[in-house]
């Protein structure tokens, strides 16, 4: 199968999945008990204020003529409107998605500067102290819940030090200071166990790199061991080690939604459970479908990286 | 992995002389040793909490809100309704650890299952469960969670639902690329050969060989269960909040921190060090399996 081929199918399937995830959403939002129209007016809202609302938002209609609609939308890059506030779904991600990314974004920078030299000297000093206190390290930032940490933070440094807020957020747009003062401890919290990750999986592609031939050869060669490990050695072993940490973005959204509950973030995991609290369908569903595209095309992107470094990878899966 | 195991005894595919080999890492092992130590004691901690607790784990006593630790007749202090920690979370150990344990089980049948079929017949087999995979792996699985307490309120089998949901992928893509690699092997043409049929040889000849990886597997995403569950618990999408998880307890002490920093600190504490002691036992499977690549960081 050729390269164009290959990709055109992985794609194709990326959108099939993409869908799918997309109408398991929709009917898994309306299997939830309740009405929104209800949640909108209230609990002493009568019965034909609540018609009216529903059939202004189209909810009256059968279940197939909603999703038709809503496919339709979909198709033209359209993701509707809020049920609650009206605005347009889009927007309202968008606006939420600040302060998530900006945690995520400085939580894995932390991580990269913690873990690619802990495990460097891990590697590089195997069996010695550092790298048993790096080990050490790594396994306990592993084994913490993001959340927790933040508490720990919140209670250590975030008292100690009263120029760091313990709670809100303040968009990059009113200055980067205050936005770094925000966002350093969730950021750290959110960073420190994908540290722990990094630091291992750059130990172990080390080890591995260290002990190739053409390191070997490097070294009878007489190049000064700085040289070799950094030109020789580095490069080689951070490829997968990137790869990664790029995939890890995706999975860090888990952690974030907790660690904006700590420090009390508006941001993209207080959209979503609220939203879902509330019944707003179209919220719910375009978050849902933001984040599987990023997840899946994420994990394309990977797989054709994978496939460029190492050409031993056939296309098609035969391994 | 060959399949040329030379006189070795296997059990499960497992050569028995990898037993032996867990055993000198533990001898020699402090990072082992301390794992595996860690995780016993909090399972006879769960198993024995009845008989262990000093209190009962719901007895109220408005006498003594809020005691701070080592203040009191309660080495732990007590929550904000005068509960004594200690034993909320020797009882939580209960539920946490079975949650995780029960969640991954599940997740590991389902994933293990749809991987080794898919590995085995390849092609449009492999093609259809593998992008079904990516469909659950695609779906948020603390929105599953949400929506699932949304449907049947609040409860641990949703808990055990959520987190087994969002395991099945990790364990359906090991499984296959393992079973990839077994299926080329010589016994299995052997046994297609004879005649065997497919599910005999998947399930005889085919996943045998690939328990090793997927017990590491299984220890690693045991303790990052522990972790999903306290974050859900944590978010009051978890257990009911009279139900004493130690991701329950922590999230009660969060209002609290002002005052009672212990009330979150403690259960903290004890999801880290179990956490930890099941991560350091897995690392130890890991090397005395011979299992490469690093667990938890798929």
């Amino acid at each position: 199968m050729g390269l164009q081929r290959y990709v055109a199918k992985r794609t194709l399937q990326a959108v099939l999945v993409v869908y799918v995830v997309a109408t398991a959403v929709f009917v898994a939002v309306r299997s939830v008990p309740g009405d929104p129209a209800r949640l909108v007016l209230g609990g002493d809202a009568d019965a034909e204020a609540i018609a009216a609302v529903r059939a202004e938002l189209g909810l009256d209609q059968p279940m197939y003529v909603q999703y038709g609609r809503w496919m339709a939308d979909l198709a033209g890059g359209d993701l509707g409107e809020s049920i609650f506030t009206g605005e347009p779904v889009a927007a309202r991600i968008v606006g939420a998605a600040e302060p998530t990314l900006s945690i995520g974004l400085v939580g894995i920078t932390i991580a990269i500067l913690i873990a690619i030299p802990a495990g460097i000297v891990s590697a590089t000093r195997r069996d010695q102290w550092e790298d048993y206190v790096a080990t050490g390290v790594a396994f306990l930032g592993i084994s913490m819940p993001s959340f927790w940490i933040g508490i720990v933070l919140l209670l250590t440094v975030g008292t100690a030090i009263p120029a760091i807020p313990s709670y809100g957020y303040t968009p990059i747009g009113e200055g980067v200071g205050p936005w770094l003062a925000n966002v350093i401890l969730p950021a750290t919290a959110v960073g420190l166990p994908y540290a722990g990750i990094i630091t291992r999986m750059t130990r172990s592609s080390m080890l591995e790199v260290l002990s190739e031939d053409y390191m070997q050869t490097a070294r009878a060669k007489g190049l000064p061991p700085r040289l070799i490990l950094f030109k020789h050695g580095l490069q080689n072993a951070l490829l997968p080690v990137v790869t990664v940490a790029g995939i890890l973005f995706a999975l860090l959204l888990g952690g974030i939604v907790a660690v904006e509950m700590v420090f009390g973030i508006q941001g993209f995991g207080r959209l979503l459970i609220r939203s879902i609290e509330r019944q707003d369908f179209p919220i719910v569903q375009g978050s849902v479908i933001v984040i599987s595209v990023i997840f899946v095309f994420m994990n394309l992107f990977v797989d054709l990286l994978y496939m460029s470094i190492n050409p031993k990878i056939k296309y098609g899966g035969e391994a | 992995m060959g399949a040329d195991y030379g006189d070795a005894t296997t059990v499960l595919g497992v050569r028995l002389d990898r037993f032996d080999r867990l055993r000198e890492t533990l001898d020699g092992d402090y990072k082992a040793t301390f794992g595996l130590t860690t995780v016993l004691l909090f399972v006879l901690a769960a198993i024995f909490a009845p008989e262990l607790a000093p209190y009962d784990p719901m007895a109220q006593d408005y006498a003594i809100m809020q005691a701070p630790s080592l203040s009191s007749a309660h080495p732990l202090g007590t929550d904000s309704f005068g509960r004594d920690l200690l034993s909320r979370l020797m009882f939580g150990a209960r539920i946490s650890l079975g949650v995780s344990l029960v969640a991954v089980t599940i997740g590991a049948v389902f994933g293990v299952s749809l991987g080794v079929v898919a590995g085995y017949f390849g092609g449009w087999v492999d093609d259809a469960l593998m992008r079904f995979v990516d469909v659950l792996w695609a779906f948020p699985w603390l929105l599953v969670a949400i929506m699932l307490v949304a449907v049947f309120g609040q409860g641990v089998w949703n808990v055990v639902a959520a987190i087994a949901f969002a395991y099945i992928d990790d364990f359906a893509r090991l499984a296959r690329g393992e079973v990839l690699s077994i299926r080329e092997e010589e016994f299995v043409l052997a046994a297609k050969n004879v005649g065997l049929t497919d599910t005999r040889i998947m399930v005889e000849e085919v996943l045998p060989n690939a328990v090793a990886p997927l017990i590491v597997q299984f220890t690693v995403l045991v303790a990052r269960a522990m972790l999903a569950e306290s974050t859900l618990s944590f978010l009051g999408i978890g257990v009911k909040p009279t139900t004493p998880t130690w991701g329950a307890l922590l999230g009660q002490g969060r209002s609290l921190i002002g005052q009672a920093w212990w009330i979150s600190i403690i259960p903290g504490i004890a999801i880290v060090v179990t956490v930890l002691g099941i991560n350091l036992f897995g690392d130890a499977l890991r090397d005395a399996f011979d299992v490469r690549g690093e667990g938890g960081s798929q």
